[in-house]
Order: C-alpha cells, then structure tokens, then sequence
C-alpha cells in the first residue's frame, strides 16, 4: 500500500523542505569547493598536478595515511576487545559498558583534546608523575608530535569502532559458540574458528568507519600535533585561511571527500551507518 | 447510528499492474445495498488488492469505482467515508479503546458531547462498554477485533470493509465471531465487503461470494449458487473439494453426457460439444446397497479408506473415471470398508456439473 | 551468553580501554578544582575559583549564551526538517527515497574541513559569514542527518497499517502526523533532538571559517584559550562541557528505556 501518483504528493511534501536546505546549504557548498578546485588560480587542472609534482602534498597526504592506518588499527584491536566483552557480558553489565563507550563518544572534541594536552605535555600530569616517581630524568615528548596526535585520534576513534562491531556481535546465535564447544573446539578454537569469522563484517565496517573519519579529522591533530605534523585537514586550513591559496585547499579537500565517498560506496553493504546511532539502548 | 441505508457500490473494469505483474484484471463486480460481499480468493489473487482499491489506498490503472453511482476512483481515501478493519486490526497502541473509537469523529471535528454519546453507543452495540478505558494491548485478540469494528462503524460509514478480519484468532474463536459479525451486519444494515482466504468464513456470512483466482474474477454468486454449480474447475476445487471427470461431451435434453471408456456419464450444465470436464462432490456420490439403483452408476474397488468420525472418506479405483474420492455419513453406509472391497457407487444426474477449465 | 565467558586477554585490554577513555576525561574535574592559577592538580585545597572567574567573565558568559542560543535554534531546525523528511521517506520508501535519504547522511560522512571551507566562500557571497543566521543554518543542516538517523529506527517499528488506517478514517495527512506518527516516535525525535543539539553545540570547524568577531561560540573560545593560554577556566569549562552532555546522554538512555517497555 505505497502511496502513489497524486497519493503521494503530500509525502513528498513533508521531504522537500530538508531536500532544498541541503542541496542549497550543503551540497551547493560542496560542489563550490570542487569548482574551486578546478577554477583558481588558473582553470584547468593545475591544482591536480600538484598530487604529482609537489612534495609538500606528498607528504600531507602520506602523513594522513600513515596515520590513517596506524588509528584504525589501534582502535580496532582496543575496540574489538571491548566489544567482544560487551557482547559477552549479562544485559545489566552491558548497559553500563555501553555507557562507558557513549559518554566518551558524544563528549566534545575539544574537551577531549584539552584533557589530552593537560595530561601529556612537557609539565603535565603524566610526566610530572614519572619525574616525581624517579621514572624519568627529563620530560618525555608526549605531544605536539605523532605520538600525540595517534593518542588522542585513538581516544576519539575507539567508539565509533566499538559500535558497528558490537551491533554484528549481537546477531551471532549464542548457541552456536555453545555448539562448537560442545564438538570439542577449545576456547580458543571457538574464538578464532566461529566467533571471529562471524563479527568480520563488523570489524570492516568498524575499519571503513574508523578510517574514513580519521583522514577528514581537523581537531585533535590541530591541538596535539601543535602545527609540526600536518594531516590533510589542517593543511587545507593553512592554505586557506593562512595562505590563501584557495585552489591548492580546495584540492585536497575535493581528493579527500573523492576518497571518503568512493571507500564508502565499495563497502556500502557492510556499513550501515544507521545502526551506529541506535545502538545505544 | 443514523437509519441511513447502505450504500450500492459498483466496480467497472477494474485492473491494477505492478511493472509487467498484472496483481487485479478487469475485475467488474456490483454490490447492492446493504449486502454481504465476500472476496474470496488464494494469497496473491488479488483480493486484497481489489479492497484497497475500493478503499482508496491503491490507485487502479484502469477501471472506475462507482458509489450509488458515483465516481469515486480519484477521491482519496480520507475523503471516502468507508469504515475498515484492517488484517491485524490496526488499532492504535497509545490510544485507550475510547480514544481509538473516538478517533474518526475527532477528525471530522464533532463536538464533544456528541463524539462521546456515539463512541458510547458504538462500544454498547460490539459490547465493550466496560473496555472504554483500557489501552488495545489488555484486549484479547476477539476483543481487539471488535474495537476494530466499533471504530469502523462509529462514524457512519456508507460501505465496511473488512480485510482478513478473522485471521489472527484461533479456530473456535473464529467461529463465534462469525456469528457475531454475521449477527452485527444485520443489525446495522450497512453494506459489508469481506476480504478472505477461508472458503467455510465466506460460506457461511455471505450474501453473495466473488471468487478470484490469479487477478481475475472468476465467478460471483450466492454461497449455495456457487457450491452447487461452480464455473470453473478451480472454483469447484477451491469451494469444497470436487472429483473432476475429464471425456467427450454431447448435449441431450436434461443437460450433457460425458463419454469416457466405455462409461456415460449423465450431468447438467452447458458444455459445447467436444473434450468437457465435469465436477463431483465427494458428498453426493453414495454406496449403493443390492438391488438399489441410480442415475449414474459406477463400480469400483476401494483403493483407501479413512475414518473420520461422522463418516468415512473413501477413495475408489474405477475402470473408466480414475479415482473418486467418496464422503459418506456413517449412517449412510451399507457395508464396513476394506482395502480391495468391490462397491457400485451411484449419484444423481443433478451432481455432476459441467465446469470449464480455467485460463492459464 | 551460551556460558561461554571471554578470556583474561580480552578482560584485561577490555578494561585498559575504559579506563583510557574515560580518565583523561574524569582527570579534569581535580584540574578545575586547583587553588594554582596554572594547569595542575590541587596543592593544598580544592578551590571553585576557576568556576567563578567563568561565570563572571564576559568573553566567557557570552560564549556560553551564544552557544546555547545557536544550538537550541539549530536544533529545531534539524528537528523540524528532518523528522518530515524521516517520515516522508519512510512512507513513500522507494528508491529514489533511499537516495534522498543517503543525501541526508552526507554531512556525516564529509569532512567538516570540505564543508567549511566551501561554505565560507558561499556564505560570502550571500552576505551570511559571521551572522547569527549563518551559524544557525549550517549547524541545522549539519545536524540533521542525526535526526533522520534515529526518527528511522524509531519508524522502523511503527505499523504503517496505523497510517492507513487514520487515513481510511478520514484523517488528513496533518491529522495523521499529529495524532498518530508523531506521539509514536516521540522518543527517536527527541533523541535526534539531543544529538542534533550536542553537535551544535561542540561544534568548531564550521564556526572557525564561518564566523570571526560578532558570533563568537563556546567551542572558539576554548579554542583560542587552548592555543593561547592554557589555565585552569579551561578546565571548568571543560568540565562543564562534559556535565551538560553525560546529562543530555543520561535523558536519551531514559527515554529509550521507556521506549522499550
């Protein structure tokens, strides 16, 4: 009983407000910057040839992925083992795990970057603690480094891992972990043979998650990188707002939003991008 | 309620396609005034469709709906003023009974005291007068049926429909409510169109039955028409269960005469001259005892049999028309069943009918 | 679950990682509370000081009304929008739906650097950088996706039989909504709600390009103090940051919680 020809009309009715304010307020700007890119300074693909010729793109965009990979990975190892204990644990445990995961997760980017600088930098809490305990001699380098930027993006990331992660550990049948163990598998036998490939899909849709925000991230690099490691994001900020090359910024904003969405449309069966934000209760 | 009288309503070639899948072709049908129609039909007939249709949900790719009259196929359905029983009913969860009944009246933007009076008298006529206040969920599954039912009719519907109504109760349930839905619709006299799948529920309410079979109409009729001269043989099969004989067929004065083998079989019915198809309710065949005679006789050997407890079902091997399955009353037997055992049976001419095959 | 129990490895990385999310943000709360005027754990006594400096400065109390100005307007304008276009899409649910709803998720999945820095040239040609409007549309905007997100899985469970049945009742199409769909997914509209007002609310990569002197959010301020000088009214307002949105979350858990009984 799907509405249909004039039936419809007032459906589309209630769509199309949301529909003209982002394509007007959000896909306009968008494309904006892809015109930029093409257009300033000169039109043509100038700006393109940089990925090429210029070494300081090189570098942004290595060090994006660099530390693309290393969070991802990081997050995923951390989240699984958090998820796998979720999934596990009686309801009345999980929902305050699941809090532990939430809370952070909504919590401002900057607050959380702020607590991070507060514990990590030369006189902060963390290196106070080891020079107070004899560990160290001198403060180690904790921040305004890759370190750093690693720490915290991690931090942020972890969440957004656990999720997706624990949503396909969810849908595995308890009994057939029961099942292998009573045909003799081990525990770890049962882990490996049939609780691991079962969340799979969970874990890549955690990774497609995790990654693609990673590469976009502006914040947490900005304040624990301290303006020495540059990843995309800051870069196409400092060619903005600092150089005003407009052109070189849109660029790498377009190659950025060009990767996110074309990552995102090869795994788009396994993310869903829904269930992360109902999976709370 | 009002004493306004139920309202006539009329369909006219009526189709609705999917893409290439054709769900309702060329259904034409009328229903009188203040009559109980029922569609009857297999899943995916197309029966629910033709009652969204009259409903207003779905939208016909050709066709008209007529009310007294009337086009209606382009109003919409919150303008229609038809009451419907949903399958599952439909009621909504965070509204008490009253509230539910109420709803229709509220938006129609009735008064108060006059909203309140007639969900009163619409929940005293299903009997639910005492249930006013509780929420859908602390009903029983018959009760939720027929709050259903008081929130279709509060608001004085010209037509009710009703889309699987019984479905989700159990079988005796089912067959007392029967009874009271049988009993309410001559109370209110409104028009009553009926969407179901169980041959026995649209035997016993209906005035008249309309029987779909893939899409089309097959056949529309009184219960009793229907069951005793169907059509085609898939209503003869679907209303009942029916023996088929297949053979040549001639015309004579009292109808037509099948020829199979060497047997003749005397039938009613039309049938033009060449290969013709008859129906026979296991029912009407019975055992003859020595001595008795039929219209038609056949002799065989029971090839099975069971007990049913107000009868036997037995199935008959005969030289000419293949099996035939036989219902008999037990009283009506003449003789213990065994595997092998010879038996003449025997059935009037008014029996066999002459059934058409139907398209493919 | 099946008795099958996890293994020390995972209980042990499972309980570093709470603690790694979730200390760095508890250490600020003794932070806020030092009787230094520099970043540090109290020496000799817990002081509110730093709470009172920031409750009586300006530049601070501004921020703080901006902010919640911002939110609270944004948020009815991802509420309103996206819950319409939840139920539209949710109702009509065809393919090109579908699409319509996938556009909805975009500013989820986009950078907020591409974003801002189009906007920026977009809203200087519409005269719109550093206005009140300016923010509030583009926060709106931003937020919806989280309004589509959970209005979806609230309609997920929603019989769409109910709607039919209003409708063949004789209820328009405002009827309906108002009292049939709406009261049903109250809870997922009030959780969009929340999230949608949460992202306003922290959000700095929009306002950086977008805004300079005239609107002037708590998410800047912090900004700019953690890129100046870091003292401990930063971490009273951090605190406070966390306070409002551990509240915010504590109110969605109820709600659902309700929603599931």
């Amino acid at each position: 009983m799907r509405p249909a020809g004039r039936h419809a009309l007032g459906w589309w009715g209630l769509i199309l407000p949301a529909f003209l304010l982002m394509t007007a307020f959000y896909v306009a700007p968008i494309l904006q910057v892809l015109a930029i890119s093409f257009t300033e300074p000169q039109p043509g693909l100038g700006n393109y040839e940089r990925l090429l010729t210029s070494e300081s793109v090189q570098r942004v965009i290595g060090t994006t992925l660099r530390i693309g990979v290393v969070t991802t990975a990081i997050a995923l190892l951390l989240g699984y083992a958090l998820a796998y204990r979720i999934a596990l644990s009686g309801p009345r445990a999980q929902r305050w795990w699941l809090l532990a995961v939430l809370v952070p997760l909504w919590i401002s980017v900057l607050v959380r970057a702020f607590a991070w600088v507060t514990l990590l930098r030369r006189q902060g809490l963390v290196n106070q603690g080891l020079m107070a305990a004899g560990a160290i001699e001198q403060p180690l380098a904790l921040v305004w480094n890759e370190f750093g930027i690693v720490v915290g993006m991690v931090h942020y990331m972890v969440p957004y891992a656990v999720l997706p992660m624990l949503s396909a550990m969810r849908e595995i049948d308890p009994r057939v972990l029961a099942a292998a163990r009573g045909l003799g598998a081990g525990r770890a036998g049962a882990f490996l043979r049939v609780f691991l490939p079962l969340s799979l899909p969970g874990v890549i849709a955690a990774g497609v998650l995790v990654f693609i925000f990673s590469l976009g991230f502006y914040i947490t690099p900005a304040i624990l990188g301290g303006g020495k490691t540059l990843m995309a994001a800051e870069w196409i900020k400092l060619q903005i707002l600092d150089l005003i090359r407009w052109g070189l910024g849109a660029m790498l904003a377009t190659v950025l939003v060009v990767a996110i969405l074309a990552t995102l449309a090869v795994f788009s069966r396994l993310v869903n991008l829904r269930r992360l934000f109902g999976a709370g209760g | 309620m009002s004493g306004r009288a139920g309202h006539a309503l009329s369909l006219q070639g009526l189709s609705k396609r999917y893409g290439s899948f054709v769900a309702v072709q060329d259904a034409s049908l009328e229903v009188g005034s203040g009559r109980f129609l029922t569609l009857l039909g297999p899943s995916g007939s197309g029966k629910t469709t033709i009652l969204m249709m009259i409903a207003g949900f779905v939208e016909p790719s050709e066709g008209r709906v007529l009310l007294d009259g009337r086009d209606i196929t382009a109003v919409p359905p919150e303008r229609r003023e038809f009451g419907m029983v949903f399958q599952g009913y439909a009621l909504f969860p965070h509204m008490t009974v009253a509230e539910n009944v109420a709803f229709p009246l509220r938006v129609r933007r009735l008064g108060r005291a006059e909203r309140d009076a007639r969900v009163r008298a619409t929940l005293d006529l299903v009997q639910l007068d005492q249930f006013a206040d509780r929420r859908p969920s602390q009903l029983s599954g018959g009760q939720q049926q027929r709050v259903a039912l008081a929130r279709a009719l509060v608001f004085d519907p010209a037509l009710l429909l009703l889309d699987e109504p019984l479905s989700a109760l159990d079988k005796k349930l089912r067959a007392e409510l029967q009874d009271e839905l049988k009993a309410l619709h001559r109370r209110v006299g409104r028009t009553f169109i009926n969407v179901t799948h169980d041959q026995e529920e649209a035997l016993s309410l209906s005035d008249e039955i309309a029987i779909l079979n893939a899409g089309r109409l097959v056949q529309v009729g009184a219960p009793s028409a229907l069951y005793e001269r169907p059509a085609t043989r898939f209503v003869a099969g679907f209303l009942g269960r029916s023996n088929f004989v297949e053979g040549e067929a001639e015309r004579d004065a009292g109808g037509i005469v099948l020829r199979r083998g060497g047997t003749r079989v005397l039938g009613v019915g039309e049938a033009p001259p060449g290969p013709a198809l008859l129906s026979l309710r296991p029912e009407k065949i019975t055992v003859l005892a020595e001595g008795e005679g039929e219209e038609n006789v056949v002799e065989g050997r029971i090839a099975a049999w069971s007990y049913l407890g107000a009868g036997y079902a037995i199935t008959v091997a005969t030289a000419d028309l293949g099996e035939l399955k036989v219902h008999l009353p037990a009283w009506r037997i003449p003789l213990v069943p065994a595997e092998g055992m010879p038996v003449r049976l025997g059935w009037p001419r008014g029996a066999a009918v002459a059934v058409a095959e139907d398209p493919a | 679950m099946g008795g099958h129990r996890p293994g020390w490895l995972s209980a042990w990385v499972s309980w570093a990682t709470v603690l790694y999310l979730l200390l760095p943000i508890t250490i600020i709360l003794p932070v806020s509370l030092t009787d230094q005027r520099f970043l540090s754990l109290p020496y000799e006594a817990l002081s509110l000081q730093h709470y009172a400096r920031l409750l009586t400065t300006p530049a601070w109390t501004d921020a703080i009304g901006q902010s919640a100005l911002i939110a609270s307007a944004s948020t009815l304008v991802a509420v309103v929008l996206g819950t319409a276009c939840a139920i539209g899409c949710w109702r009509l649910s065809r393919r090109s739906t579908e699409l319509v709803r996938a556009l909805m998720l975009l500013p989820i999945i986009i950078p907020s650097i591409a974003y801002a820095v189009g906007l920026y040239r977009y809203f200087a040609r519409l005269g719109l950088l550093d206005s009140f409007t300016g923010v509030v549309v583009a926060h709106g905007v931003t937020g919806i996706p989280y309004v589509v997100i959970t209005v979806s899985t609230a309609l997920a469970a929603f019989d769409p039989r109910l709607e039919s049945a209003a409708r063949g009742m004789g209820a328009t199409l405002a009827q309906t909504l108002r009292w049939v769909i709406l009261p049903r997914i109250m809870p997922g509209i009030v959780s969009g709600a929340i999230f949608a007002f949460i992202h306003s609310w922290d959000e700095l990569v929009v306002v950086l390009f977008i805004a300079s002197r005239r609107v002037f959010t708590l998410p800047r301020k912090i900004w700019d103090g953690i890129n100046e000088n870091l003292d401990p009214a930063m971490a009273a307002v951090a605190v406070l940051l966390v306070g409002m949105t551990v509240l915010l979350l504590l109110l969605d858990l109820a709600l659902r919680r309700q929603r599931a009984d």
